[in-house]
């Protein structure tokens, strides 16, 4: 019977529970005021039955993007950097939106790597630089890093995503926020707009992630480029280089 | 001399090119809180240090480029303003723009640029959070915008690194050049591209590492939070959202009646439906672009798809660019069209008085005022989109009698040719007018005629919106994703989130008290050029000849509605029957240093 109620559709279920409360009213001969608080307390304790447990929310441990959709708003290098140090500082942020000729928005993320070639290039004893097996983000060790004189995780990253924080010299890792992405929440809210959002998080990761790492910034943006202006004309795809050794002068 | 506790580092950073030097200058935190920022600021520099008639091009005249308060935070879509005396109109002006530049200037620790002197070869500055370098821009003289633009972050060597150049037309002295920021963003309209072609600067390229200081994170992230949330769920945006100002194409012609057509001789275009945003969604947008942190995304990017210049990566059409180039050149050729736009953008040229100008000649072609003779036999005409594309190159250089002529603008051009060419001259205080027909939307006449740069349709549409506008661009916001926005809530958004970022305490009224004081300061500049009541008004057009077709016909703006509307702005702000500031006005508003300024430019009336 329970169930059944719960099923129906709103305004059927109102009437369903005023005759409930009219049964009520016989009971405590009410006036129109008591009518009143009734009537306005009764759906809610119908809602309170119908709510499910809240459900544990499972830590997200990819990050995906949608590129073409980036508008180049940079919410979220705005979102990760309020998150990580309290106020908007795009230079310490852990997502990079990039331009491409000042024609093209690239979104540069961490792919999150199964084989994570950051941490394997990490030449500290413990690594300074490691996976929270919880939300799959990389946690730096601040005390262990040896910062700007060796950053060999930005030259390991195949996708060149690693920027070095301009004040420690050590690297800017995403560490997922714990397992529910900022930069995510933020794009979606900044996109109520026909492109949609960019930025998605998911609980698995997805053979896109492996073969999109491969590409640098420049490459994304070349790519995207003919992407979204050239579908047709020479939309051929970047090959993807193996490893990306040159270490970039970036500060 | 107090030091800004948040918002502002208090420190402009000055340079001279006429010594390659540069120092830090330190404003004191009542000036931010008396004028702001961007245009405000600017304003507050050109009253205290231009004594009355400078000559706009000396070597000691400055240029400001001045993000506000609000730039580097957690607001959104925060821009930029480039403020200066015009050598254009010889006036006050203020250019805005949007993109990340101005944030960038705020991330680099400085709260606007303030350039002066003169170089003697071609530069470009590169700055980079504390280091300013001078670089040689020989290579760079004579390219577009978009290649200089692509050179000068070839060699910054950064992606983030933002970029503000002028083209060809700027180097030339072309009056209405502007500065293109990041390519594809103009801060025109008041001849900035000009000014740093006299100054021999071809460019800026900044970055910035730090964070803007805040004073109450908690409270202004709140207030932040809600401004945001109002750009993101407004109704009324999603359209500008989809389709950029570029549906107010469709909009005005339909149902304001206010879309400018040939030279302003109607407002009633039906060929719209083959150059409007519907049929640029359908035929060229590929890409939607926002500005810092802005959920409105108006900037649309797209290729142009068949024609002579297939291929061709473009910006727009926007409402301005779209009504000028478009509608009011009769074109019906979209592809033309936005090769037009992006030829003004390349070369570095102000698309709307650059419209202005083609469709006067055009007209003064038509009535047999003007002959081809006199435009290097070139006969433009309505819609002839390959004509218009040579004559907009010649201007850009100079080049031929027909550069020479055009690249004067309206108002000297009427006066060269005479035979009664002053009729057709679309001019306010010597600057075209934007694409907005104040016969059909009679409240743009506020934005035209009341606005202290003359002729432009970002000054605000109302009494109360010309003050809002004053602050927005001293705030160096944008008027879509925050200010028309919020419409009754400016002031306390404003002062909302002002107050725990600067550790002010601003009450809603100041926010009025400072937008009238802005306005009175560059009033006063513009007074002490000669500006009065008989300057705020429309050109004759307007007044004689109604609306001939569209949604407004028979409209006309009459004498009556220019005074009615001078008086309501005159008595609001607290100047007085000639438009002149009152003694009483600048001492409420703390501006006691104009009262001499004041009083002497009044004896000139006199006389």
């Amino acid at each position: 019977m329970e169930d059944k109620k719960k099923k129906l559709p709103e305004l059927i279920r109102t009437e369903t529970t005023r005759r409930g409360f009219l049964r009520g009213t016989a009971v405590a001969a009410g006036s129109a005021v008591a009518m009143a608080t009734i009537g306005s307390l009764a759906p809610k304790s119908a809602q309170a039955q119908a709510k499910p447990p809240e459900p544990k929310k499972d830590p997200m441990k990819f990050l995906f993007a949608e590129r073409q959709n980036c508008t180049g708003c940079r919410a979220c290098e705005y979102a990760c950097s309020v998150y990580h140090t309290g106020v908007v500082r795009p230079s310490v942020s852990r997502i990079h939106v990039l331009k491409y000729k000042d024609s093209i928005d690239v979104p540069v993320l961490c792919w999150h790597c199964n084989d994570a070639p950051c941490i394997a290039a990490c030449p500290t004893t413990p690594k300074a630089i490691q996976v929270d097996p919880k939300s799959n983000g990389i946690i730096l060790n601040e005390k262990i890093c040896l910062g700007a004189k060796c950053l060999k995780c930005q030259e390991a990253c195949p996708a060149q995503y690693v920027w070095a924080n301009p004040d420690t010299g050590q690297p800017l890792i995403c560490d997922m926020c714990g397992g529910d992405p900022e930069c995510v929440k933020a794009c979606s809210a900044q996109s109520g707009n026909p492109q949609g959002p960019c930025l998605m998080a998911n609980k698995l990761g997805f053979g896109v992630n492996m073969a999109y790492r491969a590409v640098t910034p420049e490459q994304a943006g070349a790519d995207l480029m003919f992407l979204t202006f050239y579908p047709n004309v020479g939309g051929k795809r970047i090959t993807p280089v193996k490893t990306a050794k040159t270490k970039k002068a970036r500060r | 001399m107090t030091t800004p506790k948040g918002g502002c580092f208090g420190k402009i950073l000055e340079i001279d090119l006429s010594k390659q030097t540069y120092k830090t200058r330190e404003v004191p935190d009542e000036i931010y809180q008396k004028a702001i920022g961007g245009n405000g600021l600017g304003a507050y520099f050109a009253t205290t240090e231009y004594k009355a008639h400078k000559d706009p091009l000396a070597e000691d005249a400055f240029m400001f480029i001045g993000p506000g308060p609000l730039n580097g935070t957690y607001c959104v879509s925060t821009r930029m303003s480039i403020a200066h005396m015009s050598p254009y109109t010889g006036l006050i002006s203020h250019a805005e723009t949007g993109a990340h530049f101005g944030n960038e200037i705020k991330w680099a620790g400085w709260d606007g640029i303030y350039i002066k002197g003169r170089s003697k070869k071609p530069v470009w500055l590169s700055i980079v959070d504390d280091k300013v370098e001078f670089k040689d821009a020989a290579k760079v003289w004579g390219k577009t915008t978009e290649e200089t633009h692509e050179m000068i972050m070839k060699e910054m060597k950064d992606p983030y690194a933002r970029t503000a150049v002028i083209g060809p037309a700027g180097e030339n002295q072309v009056p209405f050049s502007c500065v293109i920021v990041e390519r594809f963003r103009a801060a025109a309209r008041s001849g900035t591209g000009m000014l740093m072609g006299n100054k021999k600067l071809k460019g800026l390229a900044v970055r910035g590492t730090k964070a803007v200081p805040v004073a109450d994170n908690g409270k202004f992230m709140e207030m932040a939070n809600y401004a945001k949330k109002l750009a993101v769920e407004k109704e009324a945006w999603q359209g500008i959202k989809r389709w950029g100002t570029a549906g107010l194409l469709e909009q005005n012609n339909y149902f304001t009646g206010s879309l400018i057509t040939k030279n302003y001789q109607t407002t009633w275009y039906p060929d719209i439906v083959k150059i409007g945003g519907e049929e640029a969604g359908r035929k060229f947008w590929k890409r939607h672009v926002a500005c810092n942190h802005c959920p409105v995304h108006c900037l649309k990017l797209g290729v142009i798809r068949e024609g002579k210049y297939k291929g061709l990566i473009a910006e727009g059409p926007e409402y301005e660019s779209g009504g000028l180039l478009g509608s009011n050149l009769g074109m019906t050729d979209l592809n033309t069209e936005l090769a037009m736009i992006e030829a003004c953008d390349a070369y570095g040229i102000d698309n709307i008085s650059t419209g202005g100008v083609l469709g006067f000649a055009t007209e003064l072609v038509e009535k047999g005022i003007l002959k081809p003779a006199d435009l290097d036999g070139l006969k433009p005409k309505w819609g002839d989109g390959e004509t218009y594309m040579e004559l907009i190159r010649k201007i850009c250089y100079k080049e031929g009698k027909a550069g020479k002529l055009l690249a004067k603008g309206v108002k000297k051009m009427a006066a060269q040719i005479g035979k009664g060419a002053e009729a057709y001259a679309m001019q306010v205080k010597g600057k075209e007018l934007a694409a907005h027909d104040p016969r059909g939307d009679k409240a743009r006449a506020y934005s035209y005629c009341l606005g202290s740069c003359g002729g432009d349709h970002h000054e605000g549409a109302s009494t109360r919106a010309l003050i809002i506008f004053a602050m927005l661009n001293s705030l160096s916001l944008c008027s879509f994703a925050s200010g028309l926005l919020w419409g009754g809530e400016n002031a306390k958004i404003t002062v909302g989130m002002l107050n725990p970022l600067c550790g002010w305490s601003m009450k809603e009224d100041d926010y009025w008290t400072t937008g009238k004081r802005i306005m009175t300061m560059e009033r006063v500049f513009n007074v002490r050029e000669g500006v009065s009541r008989k300057d705020d008004g429309l050109p004759k057009r307007f007044m004689t000849e109604k609306l001939p077709a569209g949604p407004k016909k028979g409209n006309i703006f009459t004498a009556e509605d220019t005074k009615k509307m001078q008086d309501e702005f005159y008595s609001f702000v607290g100047w007085d029957e000639k438009g002149i500031p009152s003694e009483a006005t600048l001492k409420g508003l703390g501006l006691e240093y104009l009262i001499d300024d004041v009083a002497a430019a009044r004896k000139e009336y006199k006389s």
